[in-house]
């Protein structure tokens, strides 16, 4: 099983590819394919055990033409925890977090097909890939909106639109049908996301809205606020959202200390943060990920940029809930990488 | 022990976005005060027509996110404004990788086709 998705997802990133060829030599070669993303090796104690995580994600991004576009995004990664004899159970897992065909109709609309990322608050879309995130793990409520898989399966519109040049509106609606297989899992949904940025003080206000249509039927809905200001380099986001579950915030700060002797100095390239998050549990729905209980967690980090794109990661996390409190520690470097489908694309 | 904890997180966000603020704060107040005192030394030499329509410069916060950035070339600051928000610009990347990577982008953080062109001159002119 676990060879078929490898080969299903070499087949697609190839094919992807392959098209992306043939769409650039009949553009006259105005790009080339492009294969991005992350790898890094993380490692988590949380309640006493030890976990290891070597992880690679790589992106296509392969444009056809002026208009088209196809995009992929794949995972793989070991995962191995601490047995209670001291060695490591080891567990494999590749998987296609999406692969979608964009068309970009015009300055303010694109209409995209396929598996995509669900949008919903903007942790999923914009900071899950790991050299970008601040914090290793992912918030309490990142699974509200967005479910297991964090994935959908149909059609969206979306793109952004400038009412004057100190606001920009911008928006994403989709629906998404129901796939139970292991592999193109999805839920069936419906919903949207909108958001006004000023770009003059790199403030962005949103709110998210899903409707749940398969079995259970509930609303989820959400806020998020993304704040960089440009005189101070401090890096502010905070996300709400609301299930039939429960609810529950995280806010974060992160400041890169940069003002002591420039950002490439060895103090310069740290970066302190600090999350706070809070959950409540209102009913137990099965298989929604989220915990069990109301939780409460208190997040602090230190996040070192070295040269060459390559980060190390490290924080502290204290959890408490009535099923008793653990401590959380994370550390982990992570390096961003691009390169070209093939040799001599760079040129 | 449980509330010590969140009382303890809460004050830290508190204060780090105080000190922010605060400094923010001071930076305007700063900008403003050199604006001022430019304006002063304007009007001795140049007209009151003159010093009225120089007065008339971006506010402190546009001011900082042009002074901030070394280029002030508007792809400098449009990668600023969207793509700087979560992200350092990408190392040694040639203008046909970045078509690539600027058109997933556009799709993920909505860029518009402006914003597109001059952020593919900014990182890979």
């Amino acid at each position: 099983m676990k060879i078929q998705r490898l080969f299903l997802t070499t087949i697609i990133l190839v094919c992807s590819g392959i098209f992306a060829c043939a769409g650039s030599i009949a553009q006259g070669q105005a790009s080339v394919p492009v294969i991005s993303g992350g790898v890094g090796f993380l490692s988590t104690t949380n309640g006493g055990t030890n976990y290891l995580e070597p992880i690679i994600v790589p992106v296509l991004s392969a444009p056809l033409g002026d208009h088209l576009l196809v995009e992929a995004r794949g995972e793989l990664l070991e995962f191995s925890s601490q047995a209670t004899n001291g060695g490591y159970q080891r567990q494999y897992f590749n998987e296609l977090d999406y692969t979608q065909l964009d068309y970009t109709v015009n300055s303010w609309l694109t209409i995209v097909g396929g598996r995509f990322l669900t949008p919903f608050g903007m942790y999923n879309e914009r900071l899950i890939p790991i050299w970008i995130h601040n914090l290793q793990d992912p918030p309490l409520i990142f699974v509200i909106g967005t479910r297991t898989s964090s994935s959908s399966l149909g059609g969206m519109v979306r793109g952004a639109f400038a009412p004057s040049s100190k606001v920009e509106v911008n928006y994403a609606a989709y629906f998404s049908a129901a796939d139970k297989s292991a592999y193109w899992g999805a839920g069936r949904a419906a919903g949207f996301r909108t958001g006004i940025f000023l770009p003059n003080r790199r403030l962005e206000i949103g709110m998210s809205y899903q409707r749940f249509l398969q079995g259970q039927r509930f609303n989820s809905f959400g806020a998020h606020l993304s704040w960089q200001p440009y005189t101070v380099p401090l890096d502010v986001k905070a996300e709400f959202a609301h299930s039939a579950s429960g609810y529950g915030y995280w806010a974060e700060v992160a400041y890169r200390l940069s003002r002591f002797h420039g950002a490439g100095s060895a103090i310069g390239r740290l970066q302190p943060v600090f999350r706070m998050q809070q959950f409540f549990r209102l009913q137990q729905i099965a298989g929604d990920s989220l915990p069990g209980v109301s939780t409460q967690q208190a997040d602090f980090g230190f996040d070192y940029y070295l040269p060459h794109q390559v980060r190390i990661n490290s924080n502290y996390s204290r959890q408490f809930s009535s099923q008793g409190n653990v401590n959380i520690w994370d550390a982990g470097i992570t390096y961003r990488f691009m390169f070209p489908l093939w040799p001599g694309g760079s040129k | 022990m449980k509330r010590n904890w969140m009382r303890i997180a809460l004050a830290c966000l508190f204060v780090g976005c105080v000190y922010c603020v605060v400094q923010t704060k001071a930076q305007n107040i700063q900008t403003q005060t050199q604006t001022q005192t430019q304006t002063e030394t304007q009007t001795q030499t140049q007209t009151q027509t003159q010093t009225q329509t120089q007065t008339a410069s971006p506010k402190p916060e546009e001011k900082a996110s042009k002074k901030i950035l070394r280029g002030d070339s508007e792809g400098e600051l449009r990668f600023a404004a969207h793509c700087g928000r979560c992200h350092a610009p990408p190392e040694d990347i040639s203008p046909r990788e970045a078509r690539a990577v600027v058109r997933q982008m556009r799709v993920r953080a909505m860029l518009s086709a402006e914003d597109e062109r001059l952020i593919l001159n900014y990182i890979a002119p």
